[in-house]
């Protein structure tokens, strides 16, 4: 009770700080997207409520979900199942999956910590393996989309026909049923439990088969959603759900806990997402400030004593925090243009790289810039960004986009109400936005590297490449274009292995270590996702191997020692400072009415615009000879 | 010397007062017992000596230097050692550092000397003439072994102030005889005892002081040999205690239970023949070990019976599961009432209802009414039935647990040592619950560890030795002697059968 | 008792073997080298992390532990200290961060799993929101290596990562401070009444593990002559399967050094023993999901663990 109340008190205090920092925070329209966001994570926390309840724990489920996904993917497109069957299949596989759960900790008698760390593990491995990490199952029929992104009555979003009644069944399950009250005497005194004659084991099966169930519906509303499904859907979600059902309440020693406390806390953590995006705030603050309610309001749970004055001072702080940097956003001439621009990544050296330019743009034409966007590649997470910001009311919103079946729905939306759309770096749908700045085809990159590679070879020879994550859109059909390339120009040269490194410079590293022992033949290693040059190319550094070169797609500042060094000959990258620079010109271009060809874009001078494709130029060679005169 | 004086102390806990100014006084190479129904406070105090918990007034002296906040390692550092109750062992430990870990120093960074470490624990445990390996684990210890290494720890540092909270409760005769002459050695070492106990008999063994709480006050404090049993139990109750066990006379009715050379490999128990008969209480005597509660978790369904078979009421039974057994009418009062008799967590209405939920929907309103309807019934003492089982005093939470199997209708209640721990007076309206369900019809199988209990309450007397049903005794022949006679193995064989 | 640590041990052994006749390529003393090095971060947290639930804990933080590590050893390196002192300071860092867990699991009694999972948002957001995941580059030449050269650099890593498994074994088995933690894990409530100070155990546990974290970070960050903006990811599950495959007990009082280092090995084997074997790299995360659910369920039922509740999780 005690949580509950620090909760609402916390929630009230949210929505009144946000009410006055965020744009429309208070609109029909923002309760709706509010709503869309919880579904799927609401629907893990309500399920992970029961098992916390029992004194267990799922860590399963977020990759459950992915499994759920692929295999509903994989029936429906690969095997040709119909579209009911193959979700049937997938709300099954999630059941079995979470039964499996059941089982192994029942008959084992393990703790669920260590089994659901291990299906964990299992679960999303398997749905990498099932696709090999790369298959993307795209083109679901619109009425089956419309559950994930449509409306109800022109307001409310599709998904709450799920949601609301599979809740309110948990909730009554756990509250008004006599399988509730054994869940609760199993989490506060299993023994007693067994000696009142409840049936444990068969109890804690139907927990996770219910908790996997959960992650089963949630995976086919999460591919409605974003319109996708493939091997990293969920990834994070298990966590976020136990950080719901614990700030809602929820004892992690077993016992305690209810279904409206997790939707309470559920809701805290979405909102506090929601509005600081709508205060122009970075969203990492949410994550801090979800991080520090946990601990406050766990922390006042063992200490009442002390929760009045905390929670005054927590409130201040809170308050004065949002309130005093969201003035900052809202002053100033309020006729400004406003323009969203949103990275694949925001941590991505590449993306950094872009925001310069485009912040440059932005001072020289008095734009308002709000640069935000996914910490890590998210497609869901791109959604939930440009949802904010139609709520907010920008004139233009920029993205590089992720996943286009995914995206495009939304920016018809934001469309139809008027905004303008650019995409970047990455194309949606061309029917979804008004131009793409076309920084260089992926014709043009596949070929380039090819080339690269093949100087490095002198065409013929055997060579590995190392990519961002398989399931990157644009890295495949790189892939696609370079192999192209090989069978028409370069008969003599072999691409023995293809090597993910999920954007990691240390994995990178170990991978290509690999290549070099286990493929001694491989003389040229093309890495195509940014961080993964230079890892590729300490690699080949700490090998001592003189007779290897690397090339690839990758920021000169990254690579610029080892280009010296002469372990990498040449990386292919346009001017990624120009191509934030021109995107922010386009979109003053467009919002003027200006935006044909040989329209002046700033300090690039005037540039071509090939019907709705705004070209940057042609990708760029850095190697020794130049790569000191880049700042980016 | 006084190795303890503990003046005027009060605690209170959420409002209740647990201890009203009562003082107490611990002489050198004294043995002070300390008695008192549950509840009376006996715990609180010698928590309080312990270090355990902080009184909230009063002074607590150790050989005559007042010490300030008490804490464990302080207590410990002053030379206080204490045996609980429930041990309280490393289970993932070994006997060697379980018994190390309470003998040496405290500072972090000092060297282990395993070598050390082994002759200490060898040392303490031949003199205990406990045989226990000193590399095994504590969690393969059987409950009298670790009772016996807890002994082992407080014996072995340099404490002068014993603090023992019923330490005889799961030791057999051998082991108290070898923990009396330990605590006679003490005794003539100048080192005190404070001794906690509910079996009387015990204390005029080995006490020279005898001190009673009541409702957290102190009642008297008196030398021993001064007062005799029936004193003490009206000292302690604050009323004379006229019938002890009501047992009465009922009409025995038809079989209800019937076993047929039951027998589960697991838990050692083999080739066991037992009837009891609707109105009849039959108890089940023998040593700790013997096999009694196993052979109750086998009627439970606990751990399933691997050979023979089980009829009631004439019909062959398959109990498989708790739930198996409660459908076939069997109800189970277990020995661990805090942690497996209630949820303590749970309100009194929960754990009344907890056996008969089922899965559909509750009905709030009606588990209320029976809640509120067994514990009028029964008498028991709760300020609501929605509080907490665990507020409630020991035998209030005994007629919790036993409301919660009347609430199932059982045929056959099995009752493990159902008036443990429990005070006097609690303890005979426990016995007129028996004899009042038995009069109702009901089959009682009453294990119990008391020989009075089992010789005053038992119709018959079926006693256990070695996993198997030595003989049944009537009421009649049964005596001390003759159920003594059978709980022994025939040969004298090593002890401590796990 | 032993029972996981020699099922991981065979299991190795099995993998090693079968590798042996497929592709002896793999026991190249390079590639053995470059296998113990790019375990060598795991293997300093799973080391910690071992104290950590021996003690009956868990810390879910380490990731971000790491990352702010990492990037606090570019910082400090570019900002021109010498690499002795950007050692010791990153090592304070780990300890102070190990210290705030610490006090919050051992003064105010909140969970473990909850404080470190709160700590474990808050300092990676912190960290996203600061440094905007920008590499830190352009780092002195004495960085790499800590200014070693390869050869000598890599046996410094491998030295030191010996030294902290030797080190924290003896402790464990000599010290006091080792076996009140076994203690403190086994049974809490009769440790305190033991005298045993579990709020300094707990608290000192923690402290030593964001050390570790911290180790791991700069012994991983010297191979490069660059620090990422976000390492560390996904860390923390990592350590914590490798302690499990290792036979420590997540209910804590048992565990072993020798155990987790054969965990750690194990689990880091697969990937490259699944490419000398010519299988899709993709199943990786499978096979490690597999290997911890056959340790978990080869380690027979302990009867003794009733009273803990047999499925309760913390």
């Amino acid at each position: 009770m005690q949580a509950v109340k620090i909760l609402v008190a916390l929630l009230a205090l949210e929505i009144a700080v946000f009410s006055f920092t965020g744009a429309n925070f208070l609109s029909s329209g923002n309760a709706a997207e509010i709503l869309r966001l919880s579904v799927e994570l609401g629907l893990l926390a309500v399920a992970t409520t029961l098992v916390i309840i029992t004194g267990g724990i799922d860590l399963s489920v977020g990759s459950l979900m992915s499994l759920c996904a692929v295999v509903m993917g994989a029936l429906w497109k690969d095997a040709g199942w119909p579209l009911e069957t193959s979700i049937l299949a997938g709300l099954l596989t999630g059941v079995v999956g979470g039964y499996m759960n059941g089982f192994l900790i029942t008959r084992f008698r393990q703790l669920p910590l260590i089994v659901t760390l291990g299906t964990f593990s299992l679960f999303r491995g398997v749905a990498e393996g099932l696709t090999a990490a790369v298959k993307n199952y795209t083109g679901f029929p619109p009425n089956f989309l419309s559950l994930g992104q449509g409306y109800l009555f022109g307001a409310i979003p599709m998904q709450a026909l799920v949601f609301i009644p599979v809740v309110l069944l948990f909730w009554v399950l756990l509250h008004r049923t006599g399988i509730g009250r054994s869940l609760r005497a199993i989490g506060y005194a299993e023994p007693a439990a067994r000696y009142a004659g409840i049936p444990v084991e068969l109890r804690l099966r139907l927990v996770y088969t219910l908790s996997g169930l959960a992650a089963g519906i949630a995976a086919m509303i999460y591919v409605a959603h974003i319109g996708q499904a493939k091997s990293d859907a969920g990834t994070g979600f298990e966590l976020m759900a136990i950080t719901a059902a614990v700030l809602g309440g929820t004892s992690i020693f077993g016992g305690k806990g209810t279904v409206h406390g997790t939707l309470l806390g559920l809701a805290a953590i979405v909102i506090l997402q929601n509005g600081l995006r709508l205060s122009g705030q970075p969203t990492e603050l949410a994550g801090i400030l979800t991080g520090l309610m946990l601990i406050v309001s766990i922390g006042l749970e063992q200490r009442p004593g002390m929760s009045r004055v905390v929670l005054a001072v927590g409130a201040m702080a809170l308050a004065l925090l949002i309130g005093f940097n969201g003035r900052a956003v809202k002053t100033g001439p309020e006729k400004r243009l406003q323009v969203g621009m949103m990275p694949k990544a925001k941590g991505d050296p590449y993306f950094i790289s872009c925001r310069k330019g485009a912040e440059e743009a932005a001072k020289e034409l008095n734009i308002d810039l709000i640069w935000d966007g996914p910490t890590d590649l998210d497609p869901a997470k791109q959604n939930e960004v440009v949802e904010a910001w139609i709520t907010h009311g920008v004139d233009v919103i920029a993205v590089s986009v992720e996943s286009s079946a995914s995206i495009s729905t939304v920016l018809r939306k934001a469309r139809a109400k008027g905004i303008k759309i650019l995409t970047w770096d990455a194309d949606a749908e061309p029917d979804a936005r008004d131009f793409l700045i076309d920084q260089a085809t992926a014709q043009g990159i596949g070929y380039a590297v090819t080339d690269q590679t093949a100087a490095i070879l002198n065409g013929k020879g055997e060579f590995a490449v190392v990519t961002g994550s398989l399931s990157a859109a644009n890295q495949n059909e790189w892939i696609k274009h370079m192999r192209v390339r090989l069978s028409e120009k370069y008969p003599d040269m072999k691409l023995v292995t293809i090597r993910p490194s999920d954007s990691d410079r240390d994995r990178a590293f170990a991978e290509t270590q690999t290549i070099l022992k286990v493929y001694p033949n491989v003389k040229a290693i093309a890495a195509i996702s940014a961080p993964a040059v230079p890892g590729a190319a300490e690699a080949v550094k700490q090998s001592a191997r003189k007779d290897v070169k690397v090339t690839g797609l990758s920021l000169p500042s990254m690579c610029k020692t080892y280009i010296h060094d002469g372990v990498i000959r040449s990386i292919v990258l346009w001017n990624t400072h120009d191509l934030g620079y021109l995107t922010i010109q386009a979109a003053d271009a467009l919002m003027k009415g200006k935006l044909v060809d040989g329209f002046n874009a700033g300090s690039l001078g005037p540039h071509a615009v090939r019907g709705d494709h705004v070209m940057l130029g042609e990708p760029y060679v850095f190697d020794i000879s130049n790569v000191d005169k880049f700042e980016f | 010397m006084q190795l303890v004086q503990a003046s005027a102390i009060s605690k209170s806990y959420a409002g209740t007062q647990a201890l009203k100014n009562v003082s107490f006084t611990l002489e050198q190479g004294q043995v002070h017992a300390l008695i008192g129904e549950n509840g009376a406070g006996k715990s609180t105090l010698i928590k309080i000596i312990t270090g355990a918990i902080a009184a909230d007034q009063g002074t607590i002296s150790i050989c005559g230097n007042a010490v300030g906040q008490t804490t464990p390692a302080l207590m410990k550092s002053l030379g206080v050692a204490a045996i609980y109750q429930q041990p309280s062992l490393f289970g993932d430990l070994t006997v060697t550092e379980n018994i190390a870990l309470a003998v040496e120093d405290r500072s972090m960074l000092g060297r282990v000397d395993w070598a050390k470490r082994r002759q200490w624990a060898k040392e303490l445990l031949d003199r205990l003439g406990a045989r226990i390996d000193p590399d095994q684990e504590a969690s393969s210890l059987s409950m009298p072994q670790q009772q016996m290494v807890e002994i082992a720890k407080a014996i072995g540092g340099e404490a002068r102030i014993f603090v023992m909270d019923e330490p005889t409760a799961s030791l057999s005769d051998t082991e108290v005889d070898h923990l009396f002459r330990v605590i006679g050695e003490l005794r003539t070492k100048g080192a005190g005892v404070i001794y906690i106990s509910h079996r009387l008999d015990e204390l005029s063994r080995i006490a020279d002081q005898i001190s009673v709480l009541r409702d957290g006050e102190s009642i008297a404090s008196r030398p021993m040999k001064e007062v005799d049993r029936a004193e003490l139990v009206k000292l302690m109750v604050g009323r004379d205690v006229s019938a002890i066990f009501p047992k009465q006379k009922v009409p025995i009715g038809e079989t209800v239970l019937r076993l047929r050379d039951v027998g589960n490999v697991g838990s050692g128990i083999r080739r066991v023949d037992l009837e009891v008969r609707a109105g009849e209480i039959v108890g089940l005597a023998g040593l700790v070990g013997s096999g009694r509660t196993e052979l109750a978790n086998i009627l439970f369904g606990l751990t399933p019976a691997t050979s023979g078979s089980i009829a009631l009421r004439g019909k062959a039974a398959l109990i498989d599961s708790p739930q198996a057994a409660i459908s076939a009418g069997i109800g189970y009062v277990p020995e661990d009432r805090r942690h497996h008799g209630l949820v303590q967590s749970m309100s009194v209405t929960e754990n009344t209802t907890l056996a008969t939920l089922g899965a559909g929907l509750l009905d709030f309103g009606a588990e209320r009414q029976i809640a509120t309807e067994f514990a009028s019934k029964l008498g028991t003492k709760t300020a609501s039935v929605d509080v907490a089982a665990a507020t409630l005093s020991g035998g209030n939470q005994q007629k919790v647990v036993l409301s919660r199997w009347l609430a199932t209708k059982p045929k056959l209640l099995i009752l493990d040592e159902p008036t443990q721990g429990i005070d006097v007076g609690s303890k005979s309206e426990v016995h007129a619950l028996m004899v009042q369900m038995a009069r109702d019809g009901m089959a009682i199988l009453m294990i119990s560890s008391e020989l009075p209990e089992i010789l005053g309450m038992s119709d018959r007397i079926a006693v256990m030795c070695q996993g198997t049903i030595a003989g049944v005794l009537d009421r009649a022949e049964a005596t001390q002697e003759s159920v003594m006679h059978l709980a022994f193995p025939v040969l004298p064989k090593t002890r401590g059968v796990a | 008792m032993k029972s996981r640590e020699l099922a991981a041990g065979v299991v190795l052994g099995a993998i090693l073997l079968i590798l042996l006749f497929v592709a002896p390529a793999f026991f190249a003393p390079d590639n053995l080298r470059d296998l113990l090095l790019n375990s060598a971060g795991v293997m300093l947290v799973a080391l910690g992390m071992t104290l950590v639930i021996v003690a009956g804990h868990i810390d879910i933080s380490v990731g971000s532990q790491f990352a702010a590590a990492s990037i606090a050893a570019g910082l400090l390196s570019k900002a021109g200290l010498p690499m002795p002192l950007v050692g010791l300071l990153v090592l304070g860092l780990g300890a102070l961060l190990g210290a705030a867990n610490g006090l919050l699991i051992g003064r105010l009694k909140i969970p473990s799993i909850v404080v470190t999972l709160a700590t474990m948002i808050i300092l990676r957001d912190l960290l996203r929101w600061t440094t905007e995941g920008a590499w830190v580059q352009n780092l002195p030449v004495g960085f790499q290596w800590a200014g070693l050269g390869q050869t000598a650099g890599s046996v410094l890593i491998l030295v030191k990562i010996l030294v902290a498994i030797l080190l924290v074994a003896w402790c464990l088995r000599n010290l006091s401070a080792g076996r009140q933690l076994f203690a403190t894990g086994s049974n809490p409530d009769a440790a305190v009444l033991a005298g045993i100070r579990t709020n300094a155990v707990v608290t000192g546990v923690f402290v030593i593990m964001g050390i570790l974290s911290a180790a791991a970070a700069m012994l991983n960050a010297i191979r490069f002559s660059e620090v990422p903006g976000n390492p560390g990811a996904g860390l923390e599950l990592k350590a914590i399967a490798a302690v499990v495959v290792g036979g420590a007990s997540i209910t804590g009082g048992r565990g072993t050094v020798g155990g987790t280092v054969l965990g750690v090995l194990l689990l880091s084997v697969i990937g490259s023993a699944l490419t000398y074997l010519g299988i899709n790299p993709y199943w990786e995360k499978a096979v490690q999901g597999v290997i911890l659910l056959a340790a978990a369920a080869s380690e027979a039922v302990r009867q003794s663990r009733g009273l803990k509740g047999a499925y309760a999780s913390r």
